[in-house]
């Protein structure tokens, strides 16, 4: 790997968890998913890198299935099915303010990366830099999944730690055998549109999509 | 002949896919369970007599675990689409019920496929595809709280999912590592001695919180009450009797990869972990409310006391997992139709809300007194045997405390059991007599003959199955 | 020794003459991008006439901070200029005197003297503007402590000649992720600092509203024409430190010879042009943050720099 690409992939990886720490302050659903395309791109651009050279069409294949299922078939899918107005509401509400947010989820970076150290101790990777930003990714979405409350908010939560476990993937795993590509071709559309179908309705019924404020199912305390 | 068997499924989720079989899509899905179940029968006694039958080399093997399993999952699958029969007999939402149907054919396909294949990263597709094909199943309903049911089932299990990948992307490159490329369980088997003690360590983390989810140990089990008791009781049968089944079955098949570094101290973490799923739920069945929850939390404790015999790592400790775990499907199961008859009978799930459901419906009491006798693991039952063979395998190890411990809370929670059921069964009728539809007692006698049968009468045959399936996992 | 003072007064006649027209450049950008026709670019040179020819009001119970606060505005970014390369890329003789850090106290001299100078005035918008900046500014602080630490450590120096020649040499330092992470964590800086758009809006005239246009109202005179240019110059060499130094250290002057040094005047401020085109960008897409909200944009600078130094740790 030459340096400039290194040094482009660094970027990409940079930018990957900048991303992804915006998505759990971004205030609008459609502010959420917009960060969440690019995210997809940043890691779809990263299998680019890490398989431009040596050649490795394996991660070319990623990079191209990653553009088509998470870049156009996910939001498309989303915004099919889960009504206007759930994307037009501003100010979402979130269960912790938002310096904090930011500050805990640069606290899961650092462990993201100190994890990663501790791992790559033992043994080679293509490159370093993706394993530490693709589990801080996955920290970070994981939290993501837990200060949102709204439905669209916590799928694109699972998304994003899927983007980061597949992130550090790619790096440490580059010739995995298929599973990466049916996973992101099949399984995470279904996921999709299982979960907008799900927040439809529930939207329908309800008249909200507050999934995570939901507490009607509890073990009550005689 | 193998490929065969998740075809049937698929091919009945498509037949009732069409818009115009509302009335066949039923008894499609039953035909479809009975021929999956014996060709499932078909392929285990073939299994028995090679040991393994590979069908493509490193992507689709059987043998006696998996074999196991598939019989299991085809089991329930066949009563819980003759219970679906009578359940949802609702002739207004005709479309509705086809469309549950083929939502039941392809989540029981997603499950049968896990046994089949012995490639780690599909089986954890399939794993995930679980989650993805039941989740519409358990918001069936469409009010709010299944609805919220059906949310926490989804993020919890997706999010453990996730987390499970990372640890199986590390696997793989811990394999990469030693120089194999057999991503298969016998693979991993054979190169684990050769990985780094970090990359191991790290995938043993993340594998047994990300599947641990998904088979509802605590503290990860909060979705697995509330997803058991708002999906309609077939369901229910399927998630609690089989789904929670076979993603254990990942976890102890992957078992003995950790185990080969002694560092890891796999088995204090299998008890451990067990123990602790053991005592919150016999605690919480003790003051639920309401009895599918009820049933819901015995699946947590029986996946605790199985995870635990599992850390004893020995061969009769896994005989005993085994057996326990066949005993779990046939009962668990049952308890559910048992669950699902009082609901039709009664209308309600609180079991303050019950009484006297003797005098409601005669074979609802029956159903709930055995099923209750059955999982609580009365001796006679199935369940019994399994747990003595599981204090034995303990005393065997030398883990006193842990089979202290075991025996303590198991009877905590055979006690908290009997109370409601006995509470809901006994006293004087608040409704009237109601008849169960014809189905639904169909299910009920079925499922009611392995719950019987096996804790008096191990055959030959299941016995033979378990001691080799036992080898496989090879502790 | 000579050709240094020599260079040194062009970069200070540069600063000096060129950052009126740069603001001028902004506000009639600002102005076609809404349709309308704006000033003419030539108008900050206009208004600061008219101000000096101007008598001046001083309010009755103001001491000698609020009179001497205009001087230090303007003094201070012409300080500044002698520390770091505004047209040459290599070191002039007061080059080794301060760091970047040392430019970034002199700036907080003068953020003190105007914060001082406009509670002296007695105006209450005045006050209120002050307590408004400061929160700005130590919002602002951590972030650039945290982007000079990066620089630090990636160029082993803070000094702006050393750091300036780091970036490119080799090449691949350039998109080294340290490096862009610091430059949108500085952009940010840059906005908050001069009071552009997300956080404070310069062209508004609802006292309520401002941040740090109400500090400079009860100036008048030649005070108010030397506030007004001192942030005009603040902006300049700000952005000098982020094109010359951080961003893009092409184009400057490689020797003394006078043509040198005129190319590179005219390709410094083509590159301000282009910041300022930038800026154009950002102050007519965004709207002005609610005043709390700007501490979340400065934490998202802040998320920024520790992520460009996290980067820059892990030597990725």
């Amino acid at each position: 790997m030459s340096a400039v690409i290194a040094e482009l992939n660094a970027l990409v990886l940079g930018l990957f968890i900048i991303t992804t720490i915006a998505m759990t302050v971004a205030r609008q659903i459609g502010a959420c998913m917009q960060l969440f395309i690019v995210q997809s791109l940043l890691l779809a651009a990263s299998a680019f890198l890490l398989g431009a050279s040596p050649v490795s069409w394996h991660l070319i294949a990623l990079g191209c299935v990653t553009l088509a299922s998470k870049v156009v078939v996910i939001p498309w899918v989303i915004r099919a099915l889960v009504p206007g107005e759930v994307h037009q509401r501003r100010e979402l509400s979130q269960t912790i303010d938002v310096p904090a947010a930011l500050l805990i989820s640069l606290g899961l970076t650092l462990i993201g990366y100190a994890f990663a150290l501790h791992l790559m101790r033992s043994a080679p990777s293509l490159s370093p830099g993706n394993l530490a930003m693709g589990i801080a990714g996955l920290l970070v979405g994981l939290f993501l999944l837990a200060v949102r409350i709204e439905a669209v908010p916590q799928l694109l939560g699972i998304l994003a730690m899927e983007n980061g476990a597949f992130l550090a993937g790619i790096a440490v795993a580059p010739d995995f055998p298929l599973i990466a590509e049916l996973a992101i071709a099949f399984d995470v559309p279904l996921l999709a549109f299982i979960v907008a179908l799900l927040a439809r309705t529930a939207y329908r019924r309800m008249g909200t999509t507050e999934v995570g404020g939901l507490s009607a199912l509890r073990e009550r305390v005689h | 002949m193998i490929l065969l068997i998740p075809l049937f499924p698929l091919a009945a989720a498509l037949w009732c896919a069409v818009p115009r079989s509302n009335r066949a899509a039923p008894f499609v899905t039953f035909a479809a369970s009975v021929v999956t179940l014996g060709l499932s029968l078909a392929a285990l006694g073939a299994v028995r007599a090679v040991s393994e039958i590979v069908v493509v080399r490193n992507w689709i093997a059987l043998d006696a675990l998996a074999g196991l399993l598939l019989v299991l999952i085809a089991l329930v699958y066949a009563t819980a689409a003759l219970f679906s029969w009578g359940y949802l007999s609702d002739e207004e939402h005709g479309r509705r019920v086809r469309l549950y149907h083929a939502n039941f054919n392809l989540f029981a396909f997603s499950m049968l496929c896990i046994p089949l294949l012995s490639e780690i990263g599909l089986v954890w597709i399939f794993v995930e595809l679980t989650t993805l094909l039941s989740v519409l199943l358990v918001s069936y309903a469409l009010n709010a709280e299944a609805l919220e049911a059906a949310w926490k089932y989804m993020v919890l299990t997706l999010l453990g999912a996730t987390i499970a990948v990372l640890g199986i992307l590390l696997l793989f490159w811990a394999l990469h590592i030693t120089g194999s490329t057999d991503f298969t369980w016998d693979g991993l088997r054979a190169a684990a001695p050769r990985m780094p003690y970090p990359l191991l360590g790290a995938a043993f983390a993340l594998i047994l919180v990300g599947y641990g989810a998904k088979v509802g140990f605590v503290p990860l089990h909060t979705w697995l009450p509330d997803a058991h008791s708002q999906a309609p009781s077939p369901v229910c049968a399927m998630l609690s009797g089989i789904e929670t089944s076979a993603v254990l079955y990942v976890i102890l098949r992957l078992r003995n990869v950790f185990a080969s570094d002694a560092h890891l101290h796999v088995g204090t973490w299998f008890v451990t972990a067990g123990l602790v799923s053991v005592i919150v739920a016999a605690l919480l069945i003790l003051q639920t409310h309401d009895y599918k929850r009820l049933f819901a939390f015995s699946t947590v404790e029986h996946m605790g006391i199985m995870l635990t015999a599992a850390g004893f790592l020995t061969p009769i400790g896994d005989v005993a997992v085994l057996w326990q775990l066949v005993a779990h499907a046939v009962s668990k199961s049952f308890c559910f139709y048992a669950a699902g008859a009082t609901l039709l009978a009664t209308g309600t799930r609180e079991i303050a809300g019950v009484r006297g459901l003797l005098g409601t419906s005669r074979v609802a009491a029956g159903a709930m007194l055995l099923g209750g006798l059955a999982i609580g693991g009365a001796p006679g039952f199935a369940a019994f045997l399994s747990e003595l063979a599981i204090f034995k395998a303990g005393l065997l190890a030398h883990m006193y405390l842990a089979i202290g411990l075991l025996a303590i809370f198991i009877v905590v929670a055979f006690f908290g059991l009997l109370r409601h059921i006995t509470h809901m069964v006994g006293g004087d009728p608040e409704s009237r007599r109601r008849r169960l539809p014809a189905p639904c007692l169909w299910a009920l006698g079925i499922g009611a003959i392995p719950v019987v049968l096996l804790g008096v009468w191990l055959p030959r045959g299941l016995g033979d199955t378990l001691l080799s399936a036992a080898r496989v996992l090879g502790a | 020794m000579a050709q240094s003072i020599a260079l040194n007064l062009a970069q200070i006649a540069f600063v000096l003459l060129l950052s009126p027209l740069f603001a001028g450049i902004l506000a009639r950008c600002k102005e076609l991008v809404q349709s309308k026709r704006g000033p003419s670019i030539f108008q900050p040179y206009r208004d600061l006439r008219k101000l000096f020819s101007k008598d001046e009001r001083v309010p009755a119970g103001s001491t000698w901070i609020f009179r001497t606060a205009p001087y230090v505005i303007f003094i201070v970014p012409l300080t500044i200029t002698l520390l770091i390369p505004v047209l040459t890329n290599f070191p002039l003789f007061m080059a080794f005197a301060g760091d970047m850090l040392a430019a970034g106290f002199i700036f907080a001299v003068s953020g003190l003297f105007f914060t001082l100078a406009a509670i002296d005035g007695e105006n209450t918008y005045g006050a209120m503007g002050a307590s408004r900046t400061r929160m700005v500014g130590f919002l602002a602080e951590p972030v650039i402590i945290i982007a000079l630490f990066t620089v630090s450590f990636v160029a082993n120096s803070t000094i702006p000649y050393i750091v300036q020649q780091h970036w490119v040499h080799p090449i691949a330092n350039f998109f080294a992720p340290s490096h862009i992470l610091l430059l949108i964590a500085f952009f940010m800086i840059i906005l908050a600092e001069t009071g552009k758009i997300p956080v404070d809006n310069p062209s508004g005239h609802f006292e309520l509203a401002m941040v740090d246009e109400s500090k400079a109202l009860e100036f008048s005179g030649r005070s108010a024409a030397l506030v007004k240019y001192g942030g005009y110059m603040k902006f300049t060499v700000l952005a000098v430190i982020f094109l010359n130094v951080l961003t893009t250290p092409w184009g400057l002057a490689s020797s003394g010879s006078p043509a040198a040094v005129l190319l590179a005047a005219i390709a410094v401020s083509l590159k301000i042009v282009a910041l300022v085109l930038a800026v154009v960008v950002v102050e007519s897409t965004y709207a002005k943050l609610r005043l709390f909200r700007i501490a979340e944009f400065l934490g998202a600078a802040f998320v920024v720099s520790v992520t460009a130094m996290v980067t820059d740790l892990l030597h990725l």
